[in-house]
This record gives C-alpha cells, sequence and structure tokens, in this order.
C-alpha cells in the first residue's frame, strides 16, 4: 500500500464562491480552478475581489455560500488541513519587525509542521532560493527594504513545500531587478506546485502564468490559456498601415482580399503619409496575404505591421464585458 | 500542542525582549515597593492588627489596574494592526493555541512580576528581622496572598486578553481591560463590605454575593484557608473569557 495521497485533479478549487458584507457583494458565484503544477493569474481591477477570494481560499476568511478546496480539502470544514498544503502571502506582506529574518523563518517552519530535524535545511534552502543569505539572514525584519520584506514573505510561503502557494500581489513596490528575481523564482515553482498569484503588472502576469483567471465586481468574466482568451476575447485583427493613398483607395483593396475589412480614418504623419488602421477578422485568411496585395497593387507604402494584442488588451476586453457573457463562455 | 509549545516560546520571547514588558516591570516594582514601604512605615510608628505583607496585598488591585492592562493590551491589538495575526492564522496552529499561548505567556509574566516583589520583604527580613519573628516578611502571608494573586490573575489575565481581541488599539484595548478589572474588583469589595445579610429583599442575592468576594479570597488564602470556589470561579472565568477571545478572534478575521 502506497502511503502517497493521490493527486487532485485540482489542486485550487472554488465552486459558486460568494461573500457578501451586508447589502455589498464582494464576490458571487466565483467557479474556477488551478490543476497542480500550474501557475494561474487571479486579475482584476482594484475592488474587483481579488484579496477577497484569496483570503477565503487561505482559510482567513469565511465566504457567505460556496465552497473552496485546497488538495482536495475544504478550507471551510477542515482548515487546518488545507492550509497544511498551502501557503498564503497576503497582499502588504505583514512581517513582525522585531524579528531577524532567520528567526522569523525558523518559527514559521515549526508552525507550518515541518519535520524539526529539517527547520535549518528547509530555512537555508529558501533563504538560498530567495537571495536573502547574505544580506538579510541577520538582520531585523524592521530594518529590511520592501524588496527584501517580499523576498521574505516568498521565502515564508515556499518554507513548508506546500503544495499550493497563493500570493497576492508579490511583486508590488519592487525595482525591475528585483521583479525578474521574483518572476524566475515563481516559473521556477511550475510543475512543483500550483501557483496562484495576483498582480496588476500585467506583463509579468504574461511572462510566468500558464492560465488566467480576471473577475470583474466580484465576478468572474473569463478564464483560460491567454491564446485562447486572445481568441475569445479580440476577434478581430488590426494592421497599422502608413501609406500616402487615399482611405477610400486602402478599403478598395483591403475589401478586396476581405470582404468584412474594415479601414479606420487616418492621421496625417508627415510628407502626405499617412497612418491608418485596417481591421480584419482574427480567423481570416487575409491577414497572411494583406502586405503582398497592397505592394504588389503598387501603393505607396512606408509600414505595416500587424498589431501584438497583450494581456492588457485581453484584460481591458474582458473587464469590459458583463459576467453573463464570461459565464456563457 | 506542538503549536502551542513553539507559540508559547514564541511569546514568551518576544515579551521578554519587548520594552512594555520591562517599562510595566519597573511600574509594578516601584508600585509594589512604595506600597511595602508605606506599610512598613506605619507599622513602625504605632501597633497595627495587620502585618506589613498582609497590607500591600491588600493593595493588590493598585497593580493590577496599573500594570495589568499595559501587559495585556498589546497581545492582540498589535498584532491586529499590523495584520501579523493574519499570517500567523494561514499556518495549521489553531486560534485556540494562539490565545491560550498569549494569555499562557502574559499569566507567567504576570506571575514573575510579582515573585520579584517577594525580594522587598526578603530584604527587609534579612536587614531589620530579628531572631524567630516573622512578622515581616510571614512566609505564610507571603505564600497565600501569592497562591491568591496567582489564581485571580488567571481571570485578570484572561480578560485582558479579551480585551486586547476586540480591537487594534492597544491604548484601547488597556483601557477596556482597566474598565473591567476596575469593575470585578469594585464588585468584589462591594460584596465584602456591604450587609447584604442584613438586607432581606437582597436574600437571593446572599449566595452568589459570597462567592465574588474578592478580598475574602485573599484573606482566606493568606490564612491558609484552600476553598475550592474561589478556584472554581476564576478558572471559570479565565476559560470563559478565553472563549469569547477565541471567538472574537475568529469571527474578526
Amino acid at each position: 500500500m502506497s502511503d502517497v495521497a493521490p493527486q487532485p485533479e485540482a489542486a485550487v478549487a472554488a465552486e459558486r464562491l460568494t461573500k457578501r458584507y451586508g447589502s455589498l457583494t464582494a464576490i458571487e458565484d466565483l467557479t474556477f480552478s488551478v490543476a497542480p503544477g500550474e501557475v494561474v493569474g487571479f486579475l482584476g481591477p482594484n475592488g474587483a475581489g481579488k484579496s477577497t477570494t484569496m483570503r477565503i481560499l487561505s482559510g482567513t476568511m469565511a465566504g457567505t455560500s460556496g465552497c473552496a478546496s485546497i488538495w482536495g480539502v475544504s478550507v471551510a470544514l477542515n482548515p487546518a488541513e488545507a492550509k497544511r498544503h498551502m501557503a498564503y502571502m497576503p497582499e502588504n506582506n505583514p512581517l513582525p519587525e522585531d524579528l531577524r529574518v532567520e528567526e522569523y523563518l525558523r518559527l514559521r517552519a515549526r508552525l507550518k509542521d515541518v519535520d524539526a530535524g529539517k527547520v535549518d535545511a528547509r530555512v537555508n534552502q529558501v533563504m538560498e532560493d530567495c537571495d536573502l543569505v547574505r544580506r538579510a539572514s541577520g538582520r531585523l525584519i524592521g530594518q529590511l527594504s520592501k524588496g527584501f520584506r517580499q523576498r521574505v514573505g516568498i521565502a515564508d510561503a515556499l518554507l513548508a513545500q506546500p503544495k499550493v502557494v497563493i500570493l497576492d500581489e508579490p511583486t508590488i513596490g519592487l525595482d525591475p531587478h528585483q521583479i525578474l528575481g521574483i518572476r524566475d523564482l515563481i516559473r521556477s515553482l511550475r510543475g512543483q506546485m500550483a501557483v496562484l498569484i495576483s498582480s496588476h503588472i500585467l506583463h509579468e502576469v504574461e511572462q510566468v502564468c500558464d492560465k488566467v483567471v480576471i473577475i470583474n465586481r466580484g465576478r468572474l468574466v473569463a478564464q483560460g490559456r491567454t491564446d485562447d482568451l486572445r481568441r475569445e476575447l479580440l476577434p478581430h485583427a488590426g494592421f497599422t498601415v502608413v501609406t500616402k493613398a487615399s482611405q477610400a483607395e486602402l478599403a478598395a483593396l483591403c475589401t478586396a482580399v476581405e470582404p468584412a475589412a474594415t479601414v479606420e480614418d487616418g492621421v496625417a504623419t508627415d510628407l502626405g503619409w499617412t497612418r491608418y488602421r485596417v481591421v480584419l477578422p482574427a480567423q481570416s485568411p487575409a491577414r497572411e496575404t494583406l502586405a503582398t496585395t497592397l505592394l504588389s497593387a503598387g501603393l505607396p507604402l512606408r509600414e505595416i505591421a500587424e498589431e501584438r494584442y497583450g494581456l492588457e488588451d485581453i484584460f481591458l476586453a474582458a473587464t469590459r464585458r458583463t459576467p453573463a457573457e464570461g459565464r456563457r463562455s | 500542542m506542538r503549536h502551542f509549545r513553539t507559540l508559547l516560546a514564541h511569546e514568551l520571547r518576544t515579551a521578554l525582549l519587548s520594552g512594555n514588558t520591562w517599562a510595566s516591570a519597573a511600574l509594578f516594582l516601584a508600585l509594589m515597593g512604595g506600597i511595602h514601604f508605606f506599610a512598613l512605615l506605619e507599622c513602625s510608628r504605632a501597633p497595627q492588627p495587620w502585618t506589613p505583607v498582609e497590607a500591600t496585598f491588600r493593595l493588590f488591585w493598585l497593580p493590577l489596574l496599573c500594570v495589568l492592562p499595559l501587559l495585556t493590551m498589546r497581545s492582540f491589538a498589535e498584532e491586529r494592526r499590523s495584520g501579523t495575526l493574519s499570517a500567523l492564522l494561514t499556518t495549521p496552529a489553531s486560534t485556540a493555541a494562539i490565545v491560550w499561548a498569549k494569555f499562557l505567556a502574559a499569566w507567567l509574566t504576570w506571575a514573575v512580576f510579582w515573585c520579584a516583589f517577594l525580594v522587598f520583604p526578603w530584604i527587609v527580613h534579612a536587614r531589620l528581622g530579628t531572631g524567630g519573628d516573622q512578622r515581616l516578611s510571614d512566609p505564610a502571608t507571603l505564600f497565600g496572598g501569592l497562591c491568591f494573586v496567582l489564581v485571580s490573575g488567571l481571570l485578570h489575565v484572561a480578560l485582558g486578553i479579551l480585551c486586547s481581541c476586540l480591537t487594534r488599539s492597544s491604548a484601547l484595548a488597556a483601557l477596556l481591560t482597566f474598565i473591567c478589572l476596575l469593575g470585578l474588583t469594585a464588585i468584589g469589595g462591594a460584596m465584602d463590605s456591604l450587609p447584604i445579610e442584613s438586607w432581606s429583599w437582597l436574600g437571593w442575592l446572599r449566595e452568589p454575593a459570597a462567592h465574588l468576594r474578592t478580598f475574602g479570597h485573599l484573606q482566606d488564602f493568606a490564612g491558609g484557608i484552600l476553598d475550592s470556589r474561589p478556584l472554581v470561579l476564576y478558572v471559570t472565568g479565565m476559560m470563559l473569557s478565553l472563549g469569547l477571545a477565541v471567538l472574537a478572534v475568529e469571527g474578526q478575521e
């Protein structure tokens, strides 16, 4: 008989999660999951309910209804067991000012049920991983910079090698070098533990996450892989075209290859050149042939480039649509 | 249990390194030293029906009201203000373990304060005591008085912890504790001094009042009478306060 517990389908599962404060609904009917070893970005505008959701998942706040589970264990019914599988770093990462980093991590390791004989090894390992050994291990937490405090919070989250790590804005207040370090660290966790990470830096999330969950006003508006969401939420492909041709000439050429193509009003740049935006359906084969069509027609062309839609565009499109649309999708 | 031991060790270490604890200890010893000095002075002027140690213990409510709120005010209020309590609650340690660890650490600190006070009668006895005359530092009175403050301290410290759970402000927690302890001491004193037995219309209050006579309890303990009723009162009061504290922490988080 094996001692290893079977791996659940979802490391984190939120099912119809709702939290109400009196008449105010912070989150409503939120359903999403994070697979084991997956890194998922949890996005939403300020006040969307991200921190509330994370606090419910971490067991520090009770939901009004719905079910939250960590590694198959209900957070509401068995909080101690759920917490054994999970680590949570809150948004402002509160730390005791009067403890040294190493002392704090030792205390947390003991509270997180790390084997007594392995506490030293684990503390040294996470301090090494988070680059705390040389410059911070013996210092009082109250004397550390914001960047080092964030690293202490992340080191604490990784101490007990949990199955699930929930990080609320882990890169807030960090400089670009520190952000790169944290990004690499989170990347290194992929496959080892499920990570649910909220951040306002969408570029970071795009770089690090396998999947995103987007909520707005407490409701789910989109979830899935970035490419899938791009196809779903941004059904058009935009091209920037700088030419001396008129809008009508350009529109005639574009509609010849794609009847649904539209050309938006141009902006004059210099010496008779005008910048237009051509919009095609995302699935149109004309995306491949537009440039050659314009060139072979002898159009005076200085520039043609397809717009790259990033997570920011997906986020804006998702947060503009209604929760009902999000649920349908 | 492992979490409780870890938390208790952490709380004791924090208390040992905290300036607040040392300031409270200094205030406590100054207060008790002053009380004991004046009790000795009174005894040296004219014969008194009480010993200096008895007189000092009868004023136990003074350090209780002035020092104990300072000792317990930060236990939860400060952690809630800084957010470290939320971080603590993300670990598998239970809320009850956290509350009990903070309570026991505060109670042990309170006990150390009172044990430190015993140095005063010992010094007086060493410098002024003569032969077998133990009136200056009667060990039985000292032991009984100490037992009383430690047993009643279970309830008093638990009330301080409960008050600290109710607010994010340490100052407000200290004020709440002060009011609760003042009320408790005043009720205990009133039950001792009011002639309830002679008021027939208050006959129903006679039995409960007998349990709340704080100064009567002190006298019993100092006289070597070990009555289980005050013990039950203080222990159940402590359990009730700590139970409410657990609910308060869980409710607020």
